[in-house]
C-alpha cells in the first residue's frame, strides 16, 4: 500500500509539473515587456519558484530527519535525512539550473557571486549534494550518520538567511512574489493559477521522492542487519 | 581503596552499526595492569579507544582520575592529567625525526627528557635523527611504543597507559625491556590497560579480562620506578608542532603556496596586467592568489591522516596541531608578488587584506575538514563541494576594497 502510494505520488507530481511547463509556456499570460529585459524568459518563472519551494520542503525535512537522528538516534530520522538530502539536491538543482538560465537571458549572468540570495541557496543545494555524495563514500555508521546529521543541523541555518536574503540584501535577485507583506509584486489570477499548480505538482512529486528514498533506505537498512546477523553479529 | 586512576561505566559503544561493548565497565586503580585478551574482534581495541575517548559513547560515561571525560551525552572534557597511549597505528606521521617525536610528547606532559637511554634500552640510540619514514616497521612500533610509555615515565603522581598490541612487531629484546617498564611504572602506582595476544606481556598483568570477566592473578611486586627529566612548562606545544609538521615536509609550500602561484599564473594568462583599470577586476586579480592559498586549507590537517596521528592527538586534548599564522604569512607574500606585478608597487592596506584572506580562509577550510575526520573514511568526503561558502565574503571583501 504504501509503496503504491509513493508510486502515485511520483505519477502524478510528474503530470502536474509538465502541465506547469506546458501552461507556463504557452498558455499564462506574458509580462509587460517594460518590467523585464527578457518577458519571454520570465516564463521559466513557473519552474523556478515552485522547485524552490519544493526544495526548501525537502531542506525541511533533512532538518527534522537530522535533528531525530542527532538526538533521539531515531532510524526513522535518518531515513528521513536521507530522503530530505535527495529530494533537496533534485529540486535544488532545478532551481539552480532554471535560475541561470533565466538570469543569463535577464542580467546578462548567470550568476552573481555578491547577490546573497543566489549563494545562499546554492550552498544549500551543494550541501546537499555533499550530503549525498558523502554518504555513498563511507561505511554506514555512529560516525558516519552522527557527521552528516550535523552538516544538516548547522546547514538548515542557511534556509532562514535564503528566505530573508532579498529583503535585506537585494542585489540582483528579485524579491517575494508572494506574501511579500506590502502588496508588492502580486500575480494576476492566471499567472498565480499556474504558479500554484506547478507548487502543489513539485509537493505531490517530491513526496511521493520522499517515501520513495525513505523505502529504499529502510530496505537497505534490513539488508545489513540481516548480513551482519549472518556474519555472527551481536 | 585508592580512588581508580580510570573508570568506564556501563558504556555501550557501536562500531559501524553493530554494538561491540554493552553495559562495559572497567575500573583500573594505581599500580593494576590490566591485560584485555580475547578474540580478534571481541572489542580490546574499543576499550582502549574508549578509554582513551576517541569513540562517541551511546550509553555511560568515561572518567579519569574522578573527573568525567566523555559522557554519552556527548560531552567530552580534557583528561586532567596527561596518559600514555599507544593506538593499533602508530600516530605518528613519517617527516618527524624519532627526537622530535618523543620529546613533544614529554613536553606535552610538561616534561623536558633525555632520550638516550631510554632509546638504547630499545636499540634504537643510533635511530634518534631519523625521520619515521626511515624506520622498519618494527622500529617505528618501538618509538610508538616509547611515546605511550613517556607520561607515566616522566610523571610524578600516578597516571593512566593505554597500549594496543603494544608487541605487534616488536623483537624479544623489545618485549624484555617492555615487560621491565611496565612493571616498575606500575611498582610506582601508574596503571596500564594492555590490549594483547601476547602470552609474556600477560605473565605481568595484575588482572586479565576478556571483556566478559576480570580475574586477579598473582604477580611479583616490583621496585618502584624513578620519575625520568625535569619538569618544564611548554606552550603552543600543538602550534609549533604544526609547524614543525608543515616545514618538515614543505606542504605549506607545496600546497597553499603552489595554488597562489598558479592563480596568479591564470590571471597573467589572460591579459597584461598593467593594462587593467583600477576597480573590482584589478583588485580581484591582486586578491585572488592569497584568496587560493587559504582554499588549500591547513596543511597540517592532512599531514595528520597519516597512521591515525590524528586521532592520537585528538585523546591528548581538545586541539590537534595547527599551523595557525601560515595562511596570513602566503597570503601577505603572494599579494605582495600580485602588487608588484599588478600596481608595481606594495600597498599595505591590500597587504594586510591578503593577509587576512589567507588566514581567515585557511582557518574556514581547516574547520570544514576537522568536522569530517571522525569519518572512517575522511579522505573520501567530498568536503570541497562546500568550499564556494567562502566565496561570497571574500568577493564582497573584493568589492569593498575596490572602492577604498
Amino acid at each position: 500500500m504504501a509503496a503504491r502510494s509513493a508510486e502515485a505520488l511520483l505519477g502524478f507530481g510528474f503530470i502536474g509539473i509538465m502541465a506547469t511547463l506546458y501552461l507556463g509556456f504557452q498558455w499564462a499570460p506574458s509580462v509587460s515587456i517594460d518590467a523585464f529585459e527578457s518577458p519571454a524568459a520570465q516564463r521559466i518563472f513557473y519552474w523556478h519558484v515552485p522547485a524552490a519551494w519544493a526544495a526548501f520542503i525537502a531542506f525541511g525535512v533533512l532538518f527534522l530527519g537530522s535533528l531525530m537522528w542527532f538526538f533521539k538516534r531515531s532510524p526513522l530520522g535518518w531515513r528521513l535525512h536521507v530522503a530530505g538530502a535527495e529530494a533537496g539536491l533534485a529540486c535544488g538543482l532545478i532551481t539552480v539550473w532554471s535560475g541561470c538560465v533565466w538570469g543569463a537571458a535577464e542580467w546578462g549572468t548567470p550568476w552573481d557571486w555578491t547577490d546573497v540570495r543566489l549563494n545562499t541557496f546554492g550552498l544549500l543545494t551543494l550541501l546537499a549534494l555533499f550530503l549525498v555524495l558523502g554518504r555513498q563514500s563511507q561505511p554506514d555508521g555512529i560516525e558516519t550518520r552522527d557527521t552528516f546529521s550535523t552538516f544538516g543541523l548547522y546547514g538548515f541555518v542557511l534556509v532562514p538567511l535564503t528566505y530573508i536574503a532579498t529583503r535585506i540584501w537585494e542585489i540582483r535577485h528579485p524579491g517575494p512574489v508572494i506574501g511579500s507583506g506590502d502588496g508588492s509584486g502580486s500575480l494576476s489570477g492566471d499567472m498565480a493559477m499556474v504558479l500554484l499548480l506547478g507548487a502543489i505538482s513539485f509537493t505531490v512529486f517530491i513526496s511521493g521522492h520522499i517515501l520513495m528514498s525513505m523505502r529504499i533506505t529502510g530496505l537497505e537498512q534490513r539488508l545489513e542487519q540481516v548480513q551482519h546477523h549472518i556474519d555472527g553479529g551481536k | 581503596m585508592a580512588e581508580p586512576l580510570l573508570e568506564i561505566e556501563g558504556v555501550e559503544v557501536r562500531r559501524g552499526m553493530g554494538t561491540v561493548l554493552s553495559d562495559f565497565t572497567l575500573a583500573l586503580h594505581p599500580g593494576e595492569i590490566i591485560v584485555l585478551h580475547g578474540l580478534n574482534g571481541s572489542g580490546k581495541s574499543t576499550v582502549i579507544e574508549t578509554a582513551a575517548r576517541l569513540l562517541p559513547l551511546e550509553r555511560g560515561h568515561v572518567n579519569h582520575h574522578g573527573s568525567l571525560t566523555i559522557h554519552a551525552d556527548g560531552r567530552r572534557m580534557n583528561p586532567p592529567h596527561p596518559f600514555g597511549l599507544t593506538l593499533q597505528s602508530n600516530g605518528m606521521i613519517g617527516s618527524e625525526t624519532v627526537e622530535h617525536h618523543l620529546t613533544m610528547v614529554a613536553q606535552l606532559s610538561g616534561a623536558n627528557i633525555d632520550l638516550n637511554s631510554l632509546l638504547e634500552s630499545y636499540g634504537l640510540q643510533h635511530r634518534m635523527s631519523d625521520r619515521m619514514c626511515h624506520l622498519s616497521g618494527g622500529q617505528a612500533r618501538k618509538v610508538a611504543v616509547l611515546a605511550g610509555l613517556i607520561p607515566a615515565m616522566v610523571a610524578t603522581t600516578p597516571v593512566i597507559t593505554l597500549l594496543d598490541e603494544p608487541d605487534s612487531g616488536l623483537d624479544e629484546t623489545a618485549i624484555k625491556a617492555l615487560k621491565g617498564h611496565i612493571q616498575s611504572l606500575a611498582g610506582f602506582g601508574h596503571g596500564f590497560v594492555i590490549a594483547t595476544h601476547n602470552s609474556e606481556l600477560m605473565q605481568v598483568a595484575t588482572h586479565l579480562h576478556d571483556l566478559k570477566q576480570k580475574n586477579t592473578q598473582k604477580n611479583t611486586p616490583s621496585t618502584g620506578w624513578q620519575p625520568l627529566g625535569t619538569k618544564a612548562e611548554h606552550s603552543f606545544t600543538r602550534t609549533r608542532a604544526g609547524h614543525r609538521y608543515s616545514r618538515s615536509t614543505r606542504s605549506g609550500f607545496a600546497r597553499n603556496g603552489l595554488a597562489a602561484l598558479l592563480v596568479l599564473g591564470c590571471v597573467l594568462a589572460l591579459g597584461d596586467p598593467l593594462q587593467l583599470p583600477k576597480g573590482l577586476w584589478l583588485t580581484g586579480g591582486i586578491l585572488a592568489p592569497a584568496f587560493a592559498a587559504g582554499l588549500s586549507g591547513d596543511p597540517t590537517t592532512h599531514l595528520l591522516r597519516e597512521n591515525r596521528a590524528y586521532d592520537w592527538w585528538r585523546a591528548q586534548g581538545q586541539t590537534t596541531p595547527s599551523a595557525i599564522g601560515l595562511g596570513a604569512l602566503i597570503g601577505l607574500v603572494s599579494t605582495m608578488v600580485s602588487c608588484s606585478i599588478f600596481i608595481g608597487t606594495l600597498d599595505p592596506v591590500l597587504l594586510f587584506i591578503g593577509s587576512f584572506i589567507g588566514e581567515s580562509t585557511m582557518l574556514g577550510v581547516r574547520m570544514l575538514h576537522t568536522s569530517t575526520q571522525r569519518l572512517a573514511r575522511p579522505q573520501a568526503v567530498f568536503i570541497r563541494l562546500l568550499m564556494p561558502v567562502f566565496i561570497l565574503p571574500w568577493a564582497l571583501i573584493v568589492s569593498w576594497a575596490s572602492g577604498l
